[in-house]
């Protein structure tokens, strides 16, 4: 039995080690994997985001990418020469991230009674909306032409100008805003979601205002939709409302139903096929969009619960982990 | 604490399914509320519970008025409720369902934490709750995937964990087999507290019999007649209810044979029109 | 000041019956399978394509009158269409029927960006000429000028939906579609095949949007792969404002989001005294959606859901 605890403590170690090497060494690779690695970063970001309110609330949200717009038109009016404001990278994030969340209370307040397919609409409207409202207010906003030449950001007065150093931002930003949804989950606040996801009436019948657990839902998913928003204007230096379409809004929710619907792990595999696929279809030219839609529908009409079975999630990885480690006889 | 129906009526469009009904309810016992099919009972528990809204009269819990206020305020002044057919959440553990039951009621004590439970107190509550129903076993087990039974006592523990004075219990009978309604009238028996009303909506009427203090039987929306198990099994108006005069019952039976004559319902007779 | 209006309500008419018809495919699919179907849009694009090609093909064929050949085009491309719906329900929707209701929005997605692009791979991004059916000539009526396609595709889109509310409430299968919408379970326990229904309303409504899309590409005189992405919204938010699941909430949808649309985008910049222009068309129909759903949460003929009618435990 020793034996096969010290192989199998080996192979974990082994496989957590593989994981640290693998992220260490994406910083030597070309530029443009980097590139990918940080797109991949963000859209976990987003996604892990948006499925508090559409994996825990069950609230399905079509205009997410309202939030992201905002966070990312923020860093443009903030940072850059188009008032002369110049405020540093860290202080936009967090207004950012505030201007998500009181977006998100603005929208969630008036329409969160509605039902279903009624919210997804309103939502998806609410995303149009910002867009076209962006598109058209020239005085603020440039217009289509967009806000070029954002400041260089830095941190802590470490420069962020080369993907490598976002990757690094990145993916400590991701693994933030993962523990914290994990925690959250595992809290009474994520039990009273997953409840609401359920029966919200039967929640209501236990005393709970499904209203402000809802709204804390929203705020909270579009704060970290804001946040990344900051730090795509950072990253790209140039924001246009072109970003921010509904398609945009679509591939979130795509991640989140592909990964795996209320489950991080879920997320994280989804953000990955997804932006790696175009990616790498990049080879078949003009096919390149047709082949992606006939995978997407392959995978989901063979694999209807999500790539990554809910079972497997943080916590399963987690206790695994710990099992293994300080009590392996159970195993 | 005493839960009073003050007059209380309820129209759906031009159906009155109750009609002025006053009733009270006092902590420390247990009441049930009877009456044929269609008498307004799961109406009258739907209403004390805010699921319905009240066409006119009042509902008092103490000095506190409960129509007008939302679903969750009145749950949060000490009414709970089981329902009809089981409204659990499926996709939770059993103690996650009870767990749930504790989340901090507003905004201030969610954010300052003042008046809530720690984790540790919370779990406790409910371990010793699912130890009291016998659900100790199960605790870790989704909640839809246990048997109907037990599905049935996780949802009347759900009603319990709070220990709120005023206790709604819908049906708690509905699909249970003989011994299994003979447990559950023996537990909810034992649920009886001087600081707790349980109000029973239920059709088994050796359960309703055997356990309650005062039973109040509804006909057409109206109360019928209100009393001990004793008085109202002797009561002739209530035979009458349940069982019709005997010139109705020739009426039901002439009804019966002409449909039988029929062949049967026109199988789409029901769908077509709206 | 009167035939300017006359001409924008002509106007408007015509584009809301081309809103309505395309709003009745989402709503009844929605009716029957709870399905917001966002491959549906690409069906009123493939129309005029599908119909284009037909007629292109039947005229180098000669032997028949063009006015012939056209009407042919026109009704095979609306049982083209609707067999592809009928065939892409089968193969990306059914089988996830038991998966609630993401899965088969996240495959209708997928099944958007597959017929999108397929248009593309096979003709081309770029717009192309669309074939006119009706000669287009002004008639001046009432002292505004109105052209023969609009009345021409106010006439067709009318029949249509008379055809369909004609269908729908009096035959046996409309019957049947009615009930599959009602009740799932309860149709299926009655005898009705439940399948079938789900399939004739997947041939109707996309037929019915490729009827859309002709009219629209007659309209404007072109058609381009992606015009189906934002009308499509746009009339999934006619159904929504009219009442999902409702018949004739889609067609009062259709007409009233043409209405607000070239009313408002006629008076708005005369109303807020040129600050807010045409450019916020968009907005002004989204913003009214929203505020019709805040008065009226079912929209404006949808079911109600009122306290007595058992509410659907699950949102998604």
């Amino acid at each position: 039995m020793g034996n096969s605890v010290i192989v199998r403590r080996l192979g974990l170690l082994a496989v957590l080690a593989l994981c640290v090497v693998l992220l260490a060494l994406v910083p030597y690779l070309p530029s443009y994997y980097v590139r990918v690695a940080d797109s991949i970063l963000i859209y976990i970001i987003l996604a892990v985001g948006l499925n508090l309110v559409v994996g825990y609330a069950g609230l399905l949200d079509l205009g997410f990418i309202a939030f992201y717009a905002v966070g990312a038109y923020a860093y443009a009016l903030l940072a850059s020469g188009q008032f002369d404001i110049h405020l540093p990278f860290i202080v936009v994030l967090f207004i950012g991230a505030a201007a998500g969340a009181i977006a998100g209370v603005l929208l969630g307040f008036p329409v969160l009674k509605l039902r279903g397919d009624y919210l997804a609409i309103v939502t998806l409207s609410f995303g149009e909306i910002i867009r076209i409202a962006i598109n058209n207010a020239d005085e603020l906003t440039n217009g289509p032409q967009g806000i070029a030449g954002l400041d260089r950001a830095s941190l802590f007065g470490l420069p962020l100008t080369s993907p490598v150093h976002f990757y690094w931002l990145l993916l400590v930003l991701t693994v933030i805003v993962c523990a914290g949804v994990y925690y959250m989950e595992r809290s009474i606040l994520g039990k009273a979601w997953r409840a609401l996801r359920e029966d919200q009436d039967v929640v209501r019948g236990l005393g709970i205002n499904t209203t402000t657990l809802k709204l804390l839902a929203f705020a909270l998913s579009a704060a970290i939709g804001g946040a990344g928003g900051v730090i795509f204007g950072a990253f790209q230096r140039f924001v246009s409302p072109e970003s921010f379409t509904f398609q945009e809004s679509l591939l979130v929710v795509l991640i989140i139903i592909i990964g795996g619907v209320g489950n991080i792990v879920g997320v994280i595999a989804g953000a990955v096929v997804l932006v790696i696929l175009p990616e790498i279809l990049h080879f078949a030219a003009q096919y390149r969009l047709l082949i992606y839609g006939v995978v997407l529908v392959t995978v989901i009409v063979l694999r209807p619960g999500g790539l990554v079975s809910p079972r497997f999630n943080l916590g399963f990885i987690i206790r695994k982990v710990r099992t293994l480690w300080l009590s392996p006889s159970k195993t | 604490m005493a839960l009073a129906l003050e007059n209380v009526s309820k129209h759906f469009g031009s159906l009155v399914a109750i009609r002025n009904l006053s009733l009270s309810f006092d902590v420390g016992s247990i009441y049930s509320i009877i009456g044929p099919n269609g008498a307004g009972k799961s109406t009258v528990v739907n209403m004390i519970a805010g699921s319905y809204s009240v066409t006119s009269g009042t509902i008092r819990l103490g000095a506190t008025a409960l129509n007008r206020l939302p679903k969750h305020r009145i749950a949060q002044l000490g009414v709970s409720r089981t329902y009809q057919n089981l409204r659990l959440f499926d996709g939770m553990t059993v103690l996650e369902n009870l767990e749930v039951c504790f989340f901090p009621q507003s905004w201030l004590t969610f954010l300052t934490g003042a008046k809530r439970l720690s984790k540790a107190e919370r779990l406790d509550i409910c371990h010793a709750c699912l130890a009291e129903f016998h659900l100790s076993d199960v605790a870790d087990v989704l909640a839809g995937d246990l048997p109907y039974g037990r599905q049935k006592i996780l949802e009347l523990a759900r009603a319990f964990v709070t220990q709120a004075p005023i206790v709604l219990l819908d049906e708690p009978a509905a699909g249970l087999n003989h011994t299994e309604t003979k447990d559950m009238a023996a537990m909810i028996a034992g649920l009886k507290r001087e600081d707790r009303a349980i109000i029973l909506v239920e059709h088994d009427m050796d359960m309703v019999m055997s356990i309650s203090d005062r039973i109040d039987v509804l006909n057409y929306g109206e109360l019928l007649c209100s009393g001990t198990p004793d008085l109202v099994r002797t009561n002739e108006r209530v035979q009458e209810a349940y069982l019709g005069t005997t010139e109705e019952l020739d009426d039901i039976r002439k009804l019966a044979q002409s449909r039988r004559a029929q062949g049967g319902l026109r199988a789409n007779a029901g769908i077509v029109r709206h | 000041m009167f035939d300017y209006f006359l001409q924008q309500l002509i106007f408007a008419l015509a584009i809301g019956a081309i809103y309505g018809l395309i709003a009745l495919g989402y709503t009844m699919v929605y009716g029957v399978m709870r399905l917001i179907n966002f491959a549906h849009g690409e069906f009123f694009m493939l129309g005029p394509y599908i119909y284009t090609f037909l007629f292109s093909g039947l005229l180098g064929l000669g032997g028949l009158a063009p006015v012939l050949d056209s009407a042919i085009a026109i009704v095979a491309s609306f049982v083209i269409v609707g067999l592809l719906g009928v065939a892409i329900e089968r193969f990306a929707y059914r089988p996830l029927r038991a998966y609630g209701r993401l899965a088969p929005m996240l495959s209708a997605l997928g099944m958007s960006i597959v017929l999108q692009s397929a248009v593309r791979v096979t003709v081309g991004p770029q717009p192309v000429h669309f074939p006119a059916i009706v000669e287009s000539t002004p008639i001046d009526a009432l002292g505004g000028m109105v052209t023969t396609v609009q009345l021409g595709i106010l006439a067709a889109a009318v029949l249509l939906m008379v055809g369909l509310a004609l269908f729908v409430n009096g035959t046996r299968l409309g019957i049947w579609i009615r009930a599959a919408s009602e009740s799932w379970t309860t149709s299926s326990l009655l005898g009705i095949r439940v399948n079938r229904a789900v399939s004739l309303v997947f041939f109707i409504g996309p037929g019915l949007g490729a009827m859309a899309g002709i009219m629209y590409a007659s309209y404007y005189g072109i058609m381009q792969p992606t015009m189906g992405s934002v009308i499509g919204l746009k009339a999934f938010t006619a159904a929504i404002l009219g009442g999902i699941g409702s018949i004739p909430g889609a067609m009062l949808g259709g007409f009233l989001l043409g209405a607000i649309e070239v009313f408002g985008t006629a008076f708005l910049p005369i109303l807020s005294f040129g600050y807010i222009g045409t450019e916020y068309r968009d907005v002004f129909a989204f913003a009214v959606l929203i505020l019709v759903l805040l008065f009226k949460p079912a929209g404006l003929l949808g079911e109600t859901v009122s306290e007595e009618t058992t509410v659907a435990k699950k949102d998604y």
